[in-house]
């Protein structure tokens, strides 16, 4: 698809995205009950699938675009998350003789370069220490130990994370240009989230089409191909590496405003677990696969969750369904569905829709 | 302070026992199938759970094999019926389905047993006790029944493995299971059982350590972590591997209680970044395989 298609898709959907929710006016299956016009809870919940679409949209840069599959991106969303908050909250630690203190600032720009900064600066010694000597399941294994690292610094260093209990009441920012306090309400954050998602998806949108993002594809397909061709092929895979923490760290971000607090659980495997779900639901292999399965991943969690306590279990048994059936995601059949319109627009036969869509034996 | 150092040595020990054989069973799985369950921790949670559901009406004994059995019969119809389909895939979609399999059993788990913790009894009187040697005690059970169940059970795993035609298949299997699997050996059969094994090595740990550690849900995500860190250290698809893994990893965590208490939970991973700098395949790990 041309990409200024593809972007004005998506800046439809997020136009559309609040009244999509459960509760909300378009939403298709009313089971949440009445139907409000727009409702502070739903706006929320459209800002959550937002945060969490751009942070699998990051993820997605490594499992889906070069193949590998990290089994601990939480780490980077924490990251970003506790930059922002303790930016904003300031921090008074003793380390042996020495006491820094900082009584926090307002500043979102500041707040984001350095949830950007920290995010690429752990991303960029973790991938020199991770990628040249490992690959496959393997590399898996060690992104998900490496993410608790982050996870237990978080939950133990109370005097600057909060412990176990985080940090709460952080204000949310001045942005230039905007009326201080402009953040105040639902509608006003969800547009903000959205604005920043939407240049964000531009941005990774350019990555993957790039001549970098085709030098990724081709690692995905074939390693060692890639390296005959000359490329430093773990080179690109650091960089691809480094810059698919930044998504979630910009998540990170935004979502400490969003929900103006932040506990360890941000940087657990069950967030790095929930962000692999919603790539693959949505689907790898496509664009816009993993935002379309953070809204999926939501949307049935915030439906299954009224109705029983044990609702990770429905999610654990739908996914499940899907690694072994539908290995391609949602997206892949809506991808399917395009091609064989595009065919019978053409009138020809065109590459068979669905070998790819299958995902039978293709790589991730 | 010698008091407590033993304390934590003796801590570390029993640990690194029941590490190990959680470890093994993975690293048995992992070096013939190529495949990570993600599910194991899980596993060995079930162990746990039904151990300590069975104890006080079968007793202890019968409780331990039959706990083990349980979970090892479960996981031969788990690879039968949901890993098997994935094994002409990459291997990072077993991954991912054992992923989503441990979150329905810790659900399960919770639904069955409860949230909170429970409290194992029926642990018999002569285990009950302790041992003392000068001024120094031992619990019975945890310092020297475990450890020297579990010594029991790897010298048993090792003669299966080193000794025997199966044994022989499965460390064939580990280089290069599609020959094998040429030679005429029924590779599917071997792989379900060896998945069983594992499995039944897991459900075992899980039902020595029900009278030790308390029992939760959030066990299985606990040692799964924890035994990825292990196979790691020791060196995929390797037996030493996983008892040096595990008893490095078992003995330094409870050793860093003494030496600063909040990075208890951060030896492991200090540990598997200095292996990885220095070597990456792991101290006993194979080579060529994952490499």
């Amino acid at each position: 698809m041309k990409a200024w298609a593809t972007l004005a898709g998506i800046a439809a959907a997020f136009v559309a995205l609040p009244l999509l929710m459960p509760g909300g006016t378009l939403d298709l299956y009313p089971l949440a009950g009445a139907r409000f016009p727009l409702h502070a809870g739903f706006v929320d919940l459209a800002t959550t699938v937002l945060v969490f679409g751009l942070f699998a949209l990051g993820f997605n840069l490594l499992f889906g675009h070069t193949g590998e599959l990290s089994f601990g991106h939480a780490m980077f969303f924490a990251l970003g998350a506790y930059a922002t908050a303790i930016y904003s909250k300031g921090f008074d630690v003793t380390l042996g003789p020495f006491h820094p203190q900082f009584a926090g600032g307002s500043n979102g720009l500041v707040a984001l370069a350095l949830a950007l900064g920290s995010a690429a600066l752990w991303a960029w010694f973790l991938a020199r220490l991770i990628v040249p000597r490992s690959s496959g399941i393997y590399y898996s294994m060690i992104t998900l130990a490496f993410a608790q690292v982050v996870y237990f610094i978080a939950f133990r260093w109370s005097e600057l994370t909060g412990g176990e209990d985080g940090l709460q009441g952080v204000a949310r920012p001045d942005l230039p240009g905007l009326p201080s306090g402009w953040l105040g309400d639902s509608l006003h954050v969800y547009i903000f989230t959205a604005t920043v998602a939407f240049f964000a998806v531009a941005l990774n949108l350019w990555i993957v089409r790039s001549n970098f993002g085709s030098v990724l594809h081709a690692i995905r397909e074939n390693k060692a191909r890639a390296r005959f061709l000359g490329y430093d092929v773990d080179k690109y895979r650091v960089n691809a590496f480094v810059l698919s923490a930044l998504f979630p760290a910009l998540a990170g971000w935004l979502w400490t405003y969003l929900q103006q607090a932040i506990n360890p659980d941000a940087g657990s495997v069950d967030y790095s677990g929930r962000v692999v779900m919603m790539s693959l639901l949505g689907g790898i292999n496509t664009f816009a696969g993993p935002i379309l399965g953070a809204f999926v991943y939501w949307d049935l969690q915030n439906r299954v969750s009224g109705l029983t306590k044990y609702w990770p279990a429905a999610i654990g048994i739908i996914f499940a369904f899907f690694v072994i059936a539908a290995p391609g995601g949602i997206g892949s059949a809506f991808e399917a569905l395009q091609r064989a319109l595009a065919r019978r627009s053409r009138g020809d036969d065109g590459p068979r829709a669905g070998q790819l869509a299958a995902g039978e034996g293709a790589a991730p | 302070m010698l008091h407590q150092f033993s304390d934590q040595l003796f801590n570390g020990i029993t640990l690194g026992m029941l590490y190990i054989l959680v470890a093994l069973g993975l690293n048995i799985i992992l070096g013939l199938m190529g495949v990570i369950n993600f599910s194991h921790g899980a596993f060995f949670m079930l162990g746990a759970y039904v151990a300590y559901t069975l104890a006080p009406h079968v007793g202890f004994f019968p409780s331990l094999l039959l706990a083990a059995l349980a979970v090892g019969l479960l996981g031969i119809a788990f690879e039968a019926l949901l890993v098997r389909p994935l094994y002409k895939r990459l291997p990072e979609y077993t991954l991912l389905l054992t992923y989503g399999t441990a979150l329905v059993f810790e659900q399960l788990v919770r639904f069955v047993w409860g949230d909170d913790a429970v409290r194992y009894s029926g642990l018999p009187d002569w285990l009950s006790g302790s041992v003392t040697f000068g001024d120094f005690s031992f619990p019975v059970y945890k310092d020297v029944f475990l450890v020297l169940v579990t010594i029991a059970i790897l010298a048993v795993v090792w003669l299966l493995i080193n000794r025997t035609n199966v044994g022989v298949i499965i460390r064939a299997g580990t280089r290069d299971a599609q020959m094998v699997q040429i030679l005429g050996i029924n590779m599917p059969l071997t792989f379900t059982l060896v998945f069983g094994l594992g499995s039944f090595l897991a459900g075992l740990a899980g039902a020595l350590a029900a009278p030790v550690y308390a029992i939760i849900p959030s066990l299985a995500s606990q040692w799964i972590i924890l035994t990825f860190v292990i196979v790691i250290v020791g060196g995929i698809g390797s037996f030493w591997g996983a008892i040096a893994g595990g008893l490095i990893i078992g003995i330094l965590s409870s050793l860093m209680e003494l030496i600063y208490p909040p990075a208890v939970e951060l030896t492991g991973f200090i540990i598997m970044g200095l292996i990885l700098l220095i070597r990456p395949r792991g101290l006993f790990g194979v080579e060529g395989l994952f490499e």
